[in-house]
């Protein structure tokens, strides 16, 4: 730590502050030091950048750009902020992507939505936003979404036209000779979901990939701000439905930071529960999805059937089986009847008298081995540089759960463990979400007792200490919270203005952006059949991709 | 012979396939539907890879402006007689994402929808519930609202 | 005259087929449901009976689309010849006991070759279908169909070795338990390379629905998917129908012989073909192949090996 803050005090910096417990938080002065920084801080152990979020303010004629480093192993963040200027021609900056490959698609993200040119970006295309958006920025604050919307038929028929235009001139640049085509996996496609892969092509041999995103682009981020502090929790929490409590606890972490309000040690222990709830809810379709993707529907159908029990709990805590909306500013949105913890007994026995055969008929299946070991290989050094989180980093061997490294709610109080999988390939991945499974359903017995045992011993009284009130105006101010979500780490970064109502900007870093990063490097020079096995191995949710 | 033509119509009216496409999150409520707890092919649906063979389109959810292109090609893909079912609260009015920048706030305006499945996203009882809604419509001799307008026919896709 | 249209038009010919495809699909989704820990379907008729005629009749007054760029001739003739040709087995097959359409003494070699060149036309309807998943599905029915129907010729050679005939009637006569036990290999190997031929898991590579949409079937709709699919089921009744004559006694039952035991047996080949389905991933184009012909193909011939070795032990006075 101390080495990491004497590297950034070498430059001239604004300020440099120590912020949580494993975080650097630096402004840099000038934006010429930004490379030569980096470079130090490759060197230094800092492999991973996790995301690059730029805020616009709009009345100091500032673009802030914020990039946040990690190391996975010694776990030293560093959240390092630069000042550019407005102004779109003038708000450019050096890309760090040739130094930290993980940074290339956020790039682009912060490129298409706020107009900051990364100069050297090996490929700054836009991503994520449709064609009528071109040339325009619209995650800027005096973007005027009223005028733009006003010839809404327009708009789509631009995108009609622009989706037209791409599909004939799809193969004109190809060699007609040859065999080579372009394929589109994806969007009708029955594994693909609302994402498209340009698969180019040699018969059966893929040659690239070019993921086509933002086909589930609901523009979330820009939709907080329109929202009330409470009422923003609509849309982070549709960051995925899979798991949706999770991302949530993240959002809430970072409101009561700014607040400053501390919750109560019963809403951070139905925080780790219910957040585990959805986190075995989420493993089960990825688990079923998996198999799917290589054409065995058995396991998702009765991964489905165990997975029912517990929206069951769910459902008889908030009164929905998915959109919860249950975790709220300040705690948890309801109090608990302690009888709704007979549904979630009911799940876990359910759970425990079906893992025997899953495990046996599906787990240790001879084909899916034969399909998956040596397909996918993901090594320690990608996970570093591509910034891969969650089960994919653990697939690989990498040492990263932010439930230990970074604790939150109550995770700290349990005893918990880094479970790694050697290897990284397909296969490791799928044993990797079976055993987080394991992992989350002891938890939740953990959390279940604890919560039993103070409810008996008078120490938390369930039907009133699920809240803490937090003012509806939050003072000026900025946090990041981190959580470990179902697919990896989210990070979100909360920007407040003096006296708001609502979030001024949130920035929310979800891991299938990484992940989807991956698929060409892991897909080159593969064939066909492996982009379904492969693609289902990542674990990739579309809505946290486009968000 | 009329009865052998009564017998196509109603065999016409019992099993609905549904083209395999997911524009949003309600696509996950779809699979549960699909699941061992609800199970719809217990009432004859039946999820088609490819829309040729479908006579359902679900609009799942949100439509996004990216995807339209792509959904109205999968309408105009499949066979007649088809209908379209708009599941959830984003494909009447955008629901949640009402105030998004990029989600279509009345897609159905689009391409018309002869059943709405309320909810955010709406359980499985009732996409099911829907679904006979469909069936109730063939039954009856209803041309599908898709047919009879919409601004999908002026659009080239 | 009345017979040879009986025998066309309603056993073993279209009417048979129909009824077969229409109780066959049904029983498939039943089975695979309970397996899958759902109902299947359930509230049209008793079970869920009459759903898949409900389903079949459906497609016959849907619209079928023949896609632009076409050429429209082979599109649409390509179902029906699928249709014609892989319900033609069953004219050699010995349904009941003097039952045979066409009594030849190169039932055996006519039954291998109807069964083999269906892949072949099914090719022909991917490559006529102008889309790259349609071309792609067609590409692999027939690297698929070479590699597993060198096996396949070679596990049905067996009984005609073991017999000395090429007469079915002739082979289910000869048959007995002692032949049974002797052509267990050859039935298993037969087995495989059925998997393979009808495209089920884990060899469905031509239709995998998660890589390319649904192979050869993509572009069909309407009239000409329910052709398909008709040929589709006339295809699994020649091939469990020849599996069962070949190797399993035909209609030879235990106490009395009927079509019963036919029928029956044929089912159990349906349900083993079943649970596999719903226990087995599916495995690649190259991995399919390099099984076939380093483990098939040589399991095939020294089976072969064995059944001459058997013979001379056996049947040599015989």
């Amino acid at each position: 730590m101390k080495n990491l803050r004497k590297i950034v005090e070498e430059f001239s910096c604004e300020y440099v502050e120590n912020y949580k417990k494993i975080w650097i938080k630096a402004k840099l002065n000038s934006k010429n030091d930004l490379l030569t920084l980096a470079n130090a801080l490759k060197k230094e152990g800092l492999r991973s950048l996790s995301t690059v979020s730029p805020t616009d303010f709009l009345e100091d004629h500032i673009m802030e750009v914020n990039y946040f480093f990690e190391d996975l192993e010694t776990k030293r963040n560093l959240w390092l902020k630069i000042d550019l200027p407005r102004k779109v021609e003038e708000c450019k900056v050096e890309s760090l992507t040739p130094l930290f490959p993980s940074a290339a698609w956020h790039e682009r993200e912060a490129f298409s939505m706020f107009g900051v040119e990364f100069l050297h970006h090996p490929d700054l295309r836009d991503i994520l936003k449709s064609e009528d958006f071109r040339g325009v920025y619209p995650f800027r604050k005096d973007f005027d979404w009223g005028a733009h919307e006003k010839n809404q038929m327009q708009n789509i028929q631009q995108i009609v036209d622009a989706f037209k235009k791409e599909q004939e001139e799809n193969e004109i640049e190809l060699d007609p000779d040859s065999s080579e085509t372009m394929l589109n996996w994806g969007p009708t496609h029955p594994a693909s979901g609302p994402i498209r892969l340009r698969v180019h092509c040699d018969g059966e041999e893929v040659i690239s990939i070019d993921p086509d995103i933002g086909y589930v682009w609901r523009a979330l981020e820009h939709l907080v701000t329109k929202k009330d502090f409470v009422g923003a929790i609509v849309a982070v929490e549709r960051l995925c439905f899979m798991d949706n409590i999770n991302s949530m606890v993240g959002y809430c972490m970072a409101v009561e930071e700014i607040a400053d309000v501390k919750i109560t040690p019963f809403a951070s222990w139905m925080r780790v529960l219910l957040g585990e709830v959805a986190r075995v809810s989420s493993h089960f379709m990825g688990l079923g999805g998996f198999f799917n993707n290589i054409g065995l529907h058995t396991l998702g159908m009765w991964n489905m059937d165990t997975r029912e029990f517990f929206l069951d709990f769910l459902e008889s805590y908030s009164g929905a089986r998915i959109a919860t909306a249950s975790i709220e500013p300040g705690g948890v949105r309801y109090g608990l009847d302690m009888s709704m913890f007979d549904e979630l007994q009911k799940a876990l026995d359910k759970f425990d008298t079906t893992v025997g055969e899953v495990e046996a008929i599906f787990v240790k299946n001879p084909t899916m081995k034969l399909r998956s070991d040596n397909v996918g290989i993901l090594s320690k050094e990608d996970v570093h540089e591509f910034g891969l989180s969650g089960i994919v980093a653990r697939a690989s061997g990498v040492k990263t759960d932010i439930r230990i490294d970074e604790p939150y709610a109550a995770y700290d109080e349990l005893d918990l463990k880094y479970i790694t999988q050697e290897g990284g390939s397909a296969n490791d991945r799928f044993m990797m979400l079976f055993r987080d499974i394991k992992q989350s359903i002891e938890i939740i017995k953990q959390a279940k007792f604890h919560i039993e045992k103070a409810v008996a011993e008078g120490e938390m009284n369930p039907t009133k200490d699920h809240m803490v009130k937090v003012p509806k105006k939050l003072p000026k101010g900025e946090a990041i919270s981190r959580v470990e979500w179902a697919r990896g780490e989210v990070l979100m970064h909360l920007v407040t203005e003096e006296k708001a109502k609502s979030p001024y900007r949130l920035k929310m870093r979800a891991p299938s952006f990484n992940h989807t990063m991956m698929l060409n490097h892991l897909l080159k020079g593969r064939t066909l059949s492996d982009i379904p096995l492969i693609f289902g191995s990542l674990y990739i949710c579309q809505g946290d991709l486009d968000r | 012979m009329l009865k052998i033509l009564d017998f196509f119509d109603y065999a016409k009216s019992e099993s609905l396939w549904m083209a395999h496409f997911c524009t949003g999150c309600c696509s996950l409520e779809m699979a549960a539907a699909m699941g061992p707890r609800y199970d719809w092919e217990r009432y004859g649906y039946l999820p088609t890879p490819t829309p040729r063979q479908a006579d359902v389109l679900m609009i799942t959810g949100l439509v996004s402006k990216k995807i339209l292109p792509a959904l109205l090609r999968t309408y105009a893909q499949m066979p007649d007689p088809k209908y379209v079912v708009a599941m959830g609260a984003c494909s009447f009015d955008g629901g949640p994402y009402n105030e998004s920048l990029s989600v279509i706030k009345n897609p159905t305006e689009i391409l018309p929808a002869d059943v709405f499945i309320a909810g955010c996203p709406p359980k499985p009882e009732a996409i099911i519930e829907g679904l006979e809604q469909v069936k109730l419509k063939i039954k009856n001799g209803e041309p599908s609202a898709a047919s009879q307008g919409g601004l999908w026919k002026e659009m080239e896709f | 005259m009345i017979d040879s249209l009986f025998a066309a038009f309603i056993f073993p010919g279209l009417l048979y087929v129909l009824l077969w495809t229409i109780g066959l699909f049904w029983f498939f989704r039943k089975f695979i449901a309970s397996l899958h820990k759902r109902v299947g379907p359930s509230f049209n008729g008793k079970g869920g009976s009459y759903q898949t005629l409900f389903d079949l009749s459906k497609l016959l007054t849907k619209e079928s689309i023949t896609p632009d760029g076409v050429n429209p001739y082979l599109f649409s003739i390509m179902p029906l010849l699928a249709l014609i040709i892989a319900m033609l087995p069953s004219a050699f097959i010995p349904w009941m006991d003097g039952l045979v359409v066409v009594d030849s003494s190169y039932g055996l070699l006519a039954l291998v070759i109807l069964i083999g060149i269906e892949p072949f036309l099914l090719f022909l309807t991917g490559f006529g279908s102008n889309n790259k998943y349609s071309f792609l599905g067609g590409v692999r029915i027939l690297t698929q169909s070479i590699s597993m129907e060198t096996t396949f010729f070679l596990a049905s050679l067996s009984p005609a070795l073991l017999f000395g005939t090429m007469n079915l009637t002739e082979i289910v006569t000869s048959s007995s338990w002692l032949s049974f036990l002797i052509l267990l290999p050859a039935f298993a190997i037969y087995f495989v390379a059925l998997l393979g031929l009808l495209e089920q898991p884990p060899f469905n590579i031509p239709d995998a629905e998660q890589e390319i949409v649904y192979g050869f079937y993509t572009e069909y709709s309407g009239t000409n998917y329910f052709l398909l699919k008709l040929a589709e089921f006339a295809e699994f009744m020649a091939v469990f129908a020849g599996a069962t004559t070949l190797f399993l006694g035909a209609y030879k039952g235990i106490y009395f012989d009927s079509y019963f035991f036919f029928f029956m047996k044929m089912l159990g080949i349906a349900v083993a073909m079943m649970t596999i389905r719903a226990a087995t991933p599916r495995i690649t184009l190259a991995q399919m192949l390099s099984f076939s012909w380093k483990y098939m193909v040589p399991l095939a011939l020294l089976n072969l090996a064995w059944v001459l070795f058997a013979k001379s032990l056996w049947f040599m006075g015989a």
